[in-house]
């Protein structure tokens, strides 16, 4: 039977996000291109492996510096507004709860790694979502709030001089800017990775916000690539397993 | 998106199958996007958001908002990049074109000619400051030159002149500036850097340099200085980059 999963207001966050953050990242990367390196002018910079090293342009979006910046500048209003709708929404509707860490998440996070390598048979009882999701959906928040800080903070380092000098000065928050689309991207590629090879019927309850838990990966004792087909209720039964005749 | 409880998409297809199709399809959008310009109907709402920008970026301008150099910083020294618009340095040729000299004019009492001594003689300040590129790059450098304000005062500008136009003999580069922007207590008419007269590489005789402003709006080989009651543009401006480039 399907329940209800998620509220419109988080369905309609999510897909603006995955619009807004494409966009963000692109264009981001093509205006990294310009000057793909964080050291200042006249010196070295120590903790950036690929000083100097464009990314590849097919990552990048916007087609030049000017455009990427027009396009990063308009986008961040969206990114930052739908991150603050959602947030909002989370707050006041009490769905924080189910993504704010716990002291048994760690414990629990253990057991899902164990569930997925294959040296835990069942899949551990989860509430709405498993312990290793709940960290990636609380940690995705904090790297966005973090994303629009340090972007503020390189925006005007000079008119918001006490924002960019808590980050370190305009180099490093320039590096914690490109860090932190670093980890909101290795988030987002895992999380998309886990959607497909896991638990594809969520795709439908991010669309309608129906979600079936008999398809649920607890249900199916689902792993990435395992169990991906829901169990058939009426054909097990028709054909109980031989072994047990 | 395709429905997972299809049973022709579950049962029908192997489960490797989906996966494929799944990837290939959304690598198939992403390439779409990427390396592109994003979509021509757009450029209207980019616009109108530049438009909403300038007024955040006007509404958070202070006067008071000083640019600190970190004491630990380095002088970016010969490291120092230099950008110009004509295909070789532009240097001001005076058997041809007679003294340079820089005008003050527009919406202005009393507009005036500066020779280079001229200038010099006027009230001299130097500022260590950053020197932010639009690129993405800083670089710390120490400018010594008469403060734009200055010359507001002594060309007498009108109060109504909001914009400033700073213009160059390199090809037809210019840029427009806000008042506010060009008042700032560290905008200045440079004719000095780290120290030495200013080379034809960074903007001889003189140019403006703040680091209120990105750099392509700090005009180099500067030629005239217009008050105005409205911003024209700018060469980087009319090419598509924002016209306030403010920090």
């Amino acid at each position: 039977m399907a329940k209800k999963r998620h509220h419109w207001i988080v369905r309609v966050t999510h897909w603006v996000n995955v619009v807004a953050i494409v966009i963000m990242v692109g264009s981001g990367l093509q205006i990294f291109n310009a000057y793909p390196a964080f050291a200042r002018k006249g010196e070295l910079f120590c903790c950036y492996p690929f000083e100097h090293h464009p990314v590849p342009a097919w990552l990048t979006f916007g087609g030049w510096l000017a455009g990427a910046r027009n396009w990063h500048f308009a986008m961040m209003w969206v990114l930052a507004i739908n991150g603050l709708v959602y947030l909002t929404f989370v707050y006041l509707h009490g769905e924080w709860r189910d993504l704010v860490p716990r002291k048994g998440d760690v414990r629990d996070s253990w057991q899902m790694i164990k569930f997925y390598t294959f040296r835990r048979k069942d899949h551990p009882h989860q509430g709405k979502h498993n312990a290793l999701q709940k960290t990636a959906y609380f940690l995705l928040p904090v790297a966005g709030i973090f994303a629009v800080l340090t972007g503020l903070a390189i925006w005007k380092p000079v008119q918001l001089a006490p924002l960019t000098s808590l980050f370190g000065g305009y180099v490093w928050a320039r590096y914690w800017h490109f860090i932190t689309m670093v980890t909101i991207v290795i988030l987002s590629v895992i999380h998309v990775f886990m959607v497909f090879a896991v638990d594809p019927y969520s795709i439908k309850s991010m669309i309608t916000g129906n979600y079936d838990p008999a398809l649920s990966p607890e249900a199916r004792n689902a792993r990435p690539f395992y169990n991906l087909l829901p169990k058939r209720a009426s054909v097990t039964a028709a054909t109980p397993p031989t072994e047990q005749l | 998106m395709k429905e997972p409880r299809d049973f022709t998409l579950i049962n029908g297809i192997h489960r490797r199958d989906f996966l494929v199709r799944g990837s290939a399809a959304l690598s198939a959008a992403l390439l779409a996007a990427c390396e592109s310009r994003g979509p021509k109907a757009a450029e209207k709402l980019l616009r109108y958001a530049e438009r909403k920008n300038i007024g955040v970026e006007r509404a958070l301008f202070r006067h008071t908002h000083i640019d600190k150099v970190r004491s630990s910083a380095y002088e970016a020294g010969n490291k120092l990049p230099s950008y110009f618009v004509s295909p070789t340095v532009p240097v001001w040729d005076e058997s041809a074109r007679g003294k340079w000299s820089l005008e003050v004019s527009g919406m202005v009492a009393n507009p005036v000619k500066l020779s280079l001594a001229d200038l010099q003689r006027l009230p001299q300040v130097s500022n260590r400051v950053n020197h932010y590129c639009v690129e993405g790059w800083t670089a710390v450098e120490t400018w010594t030159g008469v403060a734009f304000s200055e010359l507001a005062r002594l060309v007498r500008a009108d109060p109504k002149a909001r914009y400033v136009d700073f213009q160059s003999f390199d090809d037809d580069y210019h840029e427009s500036c806000d008042i506010e922007s060009a008042t700032h207590p560290q905008t200045v008419v440079a004719y000095g850097l780290d120290g030495k007269m200013l080379e034809p590489a960074h903007g001889a005789p003189a140019r403006v340099f703040s680091p209120v402003k990105l750099g392509y709006k700090n005009t180099k080989y500067l030629t005239k200085i217009a008050f105005m009651p409205a911003p024209n543009g700018g060469y980087w401006t009319d090419r598509g980059y924002e016209w306030y480039g403010g920090t």
